[in-house]
């Protein structure tokens, strides 16, 4: 009869070598129940421990017990990778890749995304947003802003009249004497909204989008002007955007200027987009013509401010490339997804 | 304005590159919309001269010419009615390419060789003429090329000029702004005209007013020879796309394009008493103007008339009867300025519009009529070989000098935000011939030129230095103001949130335009009385189809959705959110803002068809989408969404599946499915719902604040009951009636299961009803709940006329 020593080591060897042969998690259990179990071999063996010399029961349990903790922590081990390499294959059994279970989801049409854009900017600058009237009164629309009957400026707006005295907005200006009427400077608005002209092709739809701002208060000046709108520019395009100042003519304001921004498209080496000039025009501006100011009982000597305007749909257009003002207004779901 | 560079050079001296004056004029606020050769690349077409012409051995409409080219001489196959010998004209030699992209080869035309072409105007682009090959000065050089010979290398420039400005309305105006850059003064054609006076004269003039007629000049040129116009003046004509006429007619226009001065040239002997009188038109005068339309006149309008009638609308057009045509001998030639008021008042009534009218309507330069006058005086006799009749007749009593303007440096600088001196302010405004004078350290004195009819104001002063300065040298700076909050407002903070709900269920935005046609009020079947068939109509509308301002955003949403079924997008959620519009007797429209929603084609749009199957969206759809837009403005409370009769507000709405919404007494709008009829009137090929919302209302609803409840600290329990009632019983009641029981401890109940069919009676249906109940202060035990559950299912029964469905 081999000696418990001997039984022990014999014990660990087989059960290791049996171990190490395990290939599927299923024959883990009876290895578990052949060696570690209430009536395993194991078990079997150090129920012999009581028959030993008692001088060598100390060495003997200890023994024993080493290597049991050695054989639970291999099986564990081996539990383990098993069950890692089985799982690996049940998983392969889902094909990850069909498409993830979406919940449906819209957009927002491009000309408010790029309005909530511009506005954003301007009211984190600290302008305050008003909206007014579409259908707006003539006095508003044109003679509060320096444009009386008759004026050629006029024929620049190809106005949709409602009656003699009302019609569609032809810009969102009116909100500019509308608002300085009912308050006083330091003033910083933005009006965003519908504008109406009777103009209809590629480029020009008969309805559109601007935002109109001003700002007054004393001492405002066109280095001023410059300021805020090229914040805006290079918020509303890039850090580095390209921006001239030209002079231009605004009934309302004066000086008046054009703001352009280096061609998005062509990056300012001419294209047909830029008319080959390299430059986009983005903003009308001006500081607020002192006319403007004296009809709405402010004093020109003690306030200055400036005011300009932007189209939406314009910006969006360069933005991201449309070529077709028209496209804004079919509502067409294969034009609304791309933005 | 259009004018050349070789035409802008006769008045100042530049050799600036076209590219850098247009970039100049652009950035003094003189736009260039174009900067193009005038002619094409005519490389290989040279001047020749035929020198012998025979027929064709094989064609009858073609000929040989034996051509002249210089050095050399060629023979060239020509079919040109004109093609004879002596002729000088313009050869298209082998390896040249003609404007149309035409490379000319040596060839054999029907068995001749032809070494070249001859060509016309037109086939070398350099005028519309294709009567013929061109028919040159006998004097010009065989062997010249073209270009050379007739100048044709220019370019044009056209400016986008704004109102302001109408002295650029001419090539000295343009000129004169490019010589502020460069630091030079234009060289105009006439220094100083004489003064204009006479005694015996055989015309006279009378001007009824000097306020419409701030100056009149004429004078008469008797014996003068109508005929074309030399090539240099029809080629500055035909560069700025002005036609030739006649000599006489060329003159007014390019010196009306020369000094921005509109002329006009009468045929003096069909003006009645060689009179010309400026005067208001009398009513029930009639003119036909050059254009051959006639014009019924009124007591608003200037006139310029003989001795009996109006021969000429001031200003605008000359009429037929005073004509200058290929018979007239003496012409009286006007120069005049008239106000710019009357002009766009006339104008706008006789619908017409001219270059001179053009230039009257912004202000023409008051002392700018006797040069102009001048100019033409001089070009005629010069052209059209006719003798002056000594003297003229320069009427200047309306014209008003303009009055000084005080500029201040101070205010200048504050406004521009840039430090600049009073001399550099000064210099500035000199630079473009506005004299300037020092007052004091802080002031300048500043005479307006006449020809700046712009310039009235201090502010019109300081827009000049800005500038000639350049905008681009102004600084740049962030301007100081104080702080402060700005409103939101709560409507468009409403009419984002919305916008957000929709979106993230699955709805894209629409827009659609605010003006519509009449006929969707037909289609949408709406009653004569209602509301919103009473819409703002424009009074010149684009086209019939966009006439009315919209009432309802439906139809707009629906033709949308037409247009996504035809292009094979049948899943379409869309939604709009916009103004409608409403009249308002004699005011501005109400426009309250309405919120519109259609659902079409799948219930899950986009979602993998994998998952969610191709099941059609049904009126439940729009139901959800109400709630959850309710739920996430926090209304839900005060808004309900009941079932309701389809009335005359909802013709379009197919009856039994449409839902109200209301909130307390007031209904808020509606969802539901639209009828066939409606659909079909759309041409919608399927099923559609709806829902069209008052969002001003809605904005009224006060929200339900947001107050902390604790957390319950005891469980629920869920207990199930499945009643069997009548098929006409309302789910919803149902759950009303478990909700209004009184009992505290029900925290919510819900229908889980609705079924009719196997094992249930006919007439009736099994609604399946889970309630979970539960207890703020203890854990409700089996018995108790028992017996509240046991009260409700007796309830329900009697209530619903119901019995208990065994399990």
């Amino acid at each position: 009869m081999p000696s418990m020593h001997e039984e022990l080591l014999r014990l660990k060897a087989a059960a290791g070598e049996e171990l190490a042969a395990i290939t599927q998690l299923g024959e883990l259990e009876p290895f578990r129940v052949k060696y570690l179990g209430r009536k395993g071999e194991f078990t079997l063996v150090l129920r012999q421990l009581g028959q030993a010399p008692p001088e060598d029961r100390p060495r003997l349990g200890q023994l024993a017990n080493e290597i049991k903790q050695e054989l639970e922590s291999a099986y564990a081990s081996r539990e383990s990778l098993l069950a890692e390499a089985g799982g690996g294959a049940a998983q392969a059994a889902l094909d990850l890749t069909l498409p993830g279970r979406a919940l449906p989801f819209g957009k927002l049409h491009p000309v408010t995304q790029v309005m909530d854009s511009v506005c954003s900017i301007f009211e984190g600058l600290g302008f305050a947003v008003a909206e007014g009237p579409d259908v707006e009164v003539d006095f508003y629309n044109f003679e509060a802003l320096n444009i009386p009957p008759h004026h050629p400026a006029r024929a620049m707006h190809d106005t949709f009249y409602i009656s003699d005295s009302l019609l569609l907005r032809t810009h969102t200006s009116p909100m500019q004497a509308r608002i300085m009427e009912k308050e006083r400077p330091p003033l910083r608005m933005i009006a965003p909204g519908k504008v109406y002209r009777c103009d209809s092709d590629i480029t020009h739809t008969p309805m559109f989008h601007q935002v109109e701002g001003f700002l007054v208060d004393r001492h405002i000046s066109f280095a001023d002007l410059k300021g805020v709108l090229s914040v805006f520019i290079t918020r509303m395009f890039a850090e580095n955007t390209p921006i001239r100042f030209r002079p231009s003519f605004f009934p309302f304001t004066e000086p008046s200027a054009e703001v352009d921004i280096g061609c998005v498209i062509c990056g300012g080496k001419g294209c047909r987009v830029c008319k080959h000039t390299g430059w986009l025009e983005i903003l009308g501006a001006g500081m607020i013509d002192p006319e403007v100011f004296k009809k709405v009982g402010y004093d020109p000597e003690e306030y200055s401010g400036f005011a300009f305007g932007l189209g939406i749909e314009r910006i969006a257009m360069l933005k991201y490339g449309i070529t077709d003002i028209r496209l804004f207004y079919e509502n067409d779901l294969r034009f609304l997804s791309q933005f | 304005m259009k004018f050349t560079l070789n035409w802008l050079r006769e008045y100042i001296d530049t050799d600036l590159e076209p590219a850098r004056i247009a970039d100049h004029l652009t950035m003094l606020g003189l736009e260039v919309d174009a900067c193009v050769p005038c002619y094409p690349d005519l490389t290989g077409v040279v001047v020749a001269r035929i020198e012998a012409v025979s027929p064709h051995p094989n064609a009858d409409k073609l000929v040989l010419c034996d051509v002249n080219v210089g050095q050399e001489r060629t023979r060239v196959v020509c079919g040109a009615p004109n093609a004879r010998a002596g002729l000088v004209t313009a050869l298209a030699l082998p390896g040249a390419v003609l404007p149309g992209g035409f490379t000319i080869k040596p060839a054999k035309i029907r068995g001749e060789e032809s070494c070249g072409m001859l060509c016309s105007a037109k086939e070398l682009g350099i005028t519309e003429d294709q009567t013929g090959i061109m028919e040159l000065a006998a004097d010009l050089q065989p062997g010249q090329p073209i270009s050379q010979a007739l100048g044709l290398v220019d370019t044009m420039i056209e400016v986008d000029l704004t109102p302001n400005r109408p002295d650029c309305a001419s090539v000295l105006g343009i000129a004169r702004e490019v010589g502020g850059v460069i630091g030079k003064r234009i060289k105009p054609p006439v220094a100083a005209p004489p003064t204009l006076a006479g005694e015996n004269l055989p015309f006279s003039v009378e001007v009824e007013s000097g306020a419409d007629c701030p100056r009149y000049a004429a004078r008469l040129i008797k014996n003068v020879k109508i005929g074309p116009s030399p090539w240099w003046l029809q080629q500055r004509l035909l560069a700025v796309g002005m036609r030739p006429i006649s000599n006489i007619v060329d003159i007014t226009n390019f010196v009306m394009l020369e000094y921005g001065q509109p002329l006009h040239a009468f045929d003096f002997n069909k003006l009645a008493g060689g009179r010309i009188v400026v005067r208001r038109a009398r009513s029930g005068e009639s003119l036909v103007t050059l254009d051959g339309t006639a014009h019924q006149l009124d007591s608003e309008m200037l006139m310029i008339c003989d001795a009996e009638k109006p021969v000429a609308v001031a200003g605008i057009m000359g009429g037929a009867n005073s004509e200058v045509d290929a018979a007239t001998t003496d012409i009286l030639l006007e120069s005049a300025c008239f106000a710019a008021i009357g002009i766009r008042r006339t104008g706008g009534r006789l619908n017409m519009s001219t270059e001179a009218s053009y230039r009257f309507e912004r202000g023409v330069d008051p002392q700018g009529a006797p040069k102009a006058m001048e100019r033409a005086v001089q070009l005629t006799v010069a052209l059209g070989g006719g003798e002056i009749v000594a003297g003229g007749v320069d009427y200047c009593e309306g014209v008003v000098a303009p009055a000084p303007i005080t500029l201040r440096g101070s205010r200048t600088r504050a406004l521009l935000g840039m430090d600049l001196t009073l001399e550099q302010i000064g210099a500035a405004l000199t630079s473009i011939e506005i004299d300037a004078a020092r007052i004091d350290d802080d002031t300048l004195r500043v005479n307006p030129p006449s020809f700046r009819v712009d310039l009235e104001r201090e502010i019109d002063l300081i827009e000049e230095v800005a500038r000639i300065v350049g905008y681009n040298l102004l600084p740049t700076t962030l301007p100081m103001v104080p702080m402060s909050f700005s409103e939101q407002d709560p409507l468009r903070e409403l009419r984002k949130k919305v916008a957000q709900t929709l979106t993230a269920l699955g709805f894209y935005e629409a827009i659609n335009y605010s003006f519509v046609t009449p006929q969707h009020c037909d289609l949408l079947g709406l009653a004569a009385e209602d509301l919103r068939r009473q819409s703002v109509h424009l009074l010149n509308p684009l086209a019939e189809d966009q006439s009315v301002l919209r009432t309802t955003l439906l139809p707009g949403l629906l033709e949308n959705l037409r247009r996504n079924v035809n292009h094979q997008n049948h899943d379409v959620r869309l939604f709009e959110i916009g103004k409608v519009f409403h009249p308002v007797e004699s005011s501005q429209p109400h426009e309250p803002f309405r919120l519109a929603a259609i659902i079409s084609g799948r219930r899950n749009p986009g979602a993998p068809v994998l998952y969610t199957g191709e099941s059609p969206a049904d009126i439940f759809d729009v139901k959800g989408v109400v709630a959850q837009i309710v739920e996430s403005l926090r209304l839900s409370g005060a808004i309900t969404c009941e079932t309701c009769v389809v009335g005359q507000e909802l013709p379009f709405a197919e009856p039994g599946s449409v839902l109200a919404v209301r909130g307390g007494t007031q209904i808020l709008g509606w969802c539901g499915a639209f009828n066939q009829k409606t659909l079909k009137g759309f041409g919608v090929k399927q099923q559609a719902f709806f829902l069209d919302l008052d969002l001003a209302a809605l904005g009224g609803v006060a929200p339900q604040a947001k107050n902390f409840a604790s957390l319950p600290k005891f469980p629920f329990a869920k207990w199930d009951m499945a009643l069997i009632v009548p098929v006409g019983v309302a789910a919803g009641e149902m759950l009303s009636a478990i909700h209004g029981c009184g009992e505290k401890c029900i925290e919510k109940a819900e229908i889980f299961d609705v079924f009719q069919g196997k094992n249930i009676e006919g007439g009736k249906k099994s609604v399946a009803i889970s309630i979970t109940y539960r207890a703020l202060d203890r854990t409700l035990d089996d018995e108790t709940v028992g017996k509240i559950h046991q009260k409700i299912i007796e309830m329900m029964i009697f209530r619903f006329n119901g019995q208990l469905r065994e399990a």
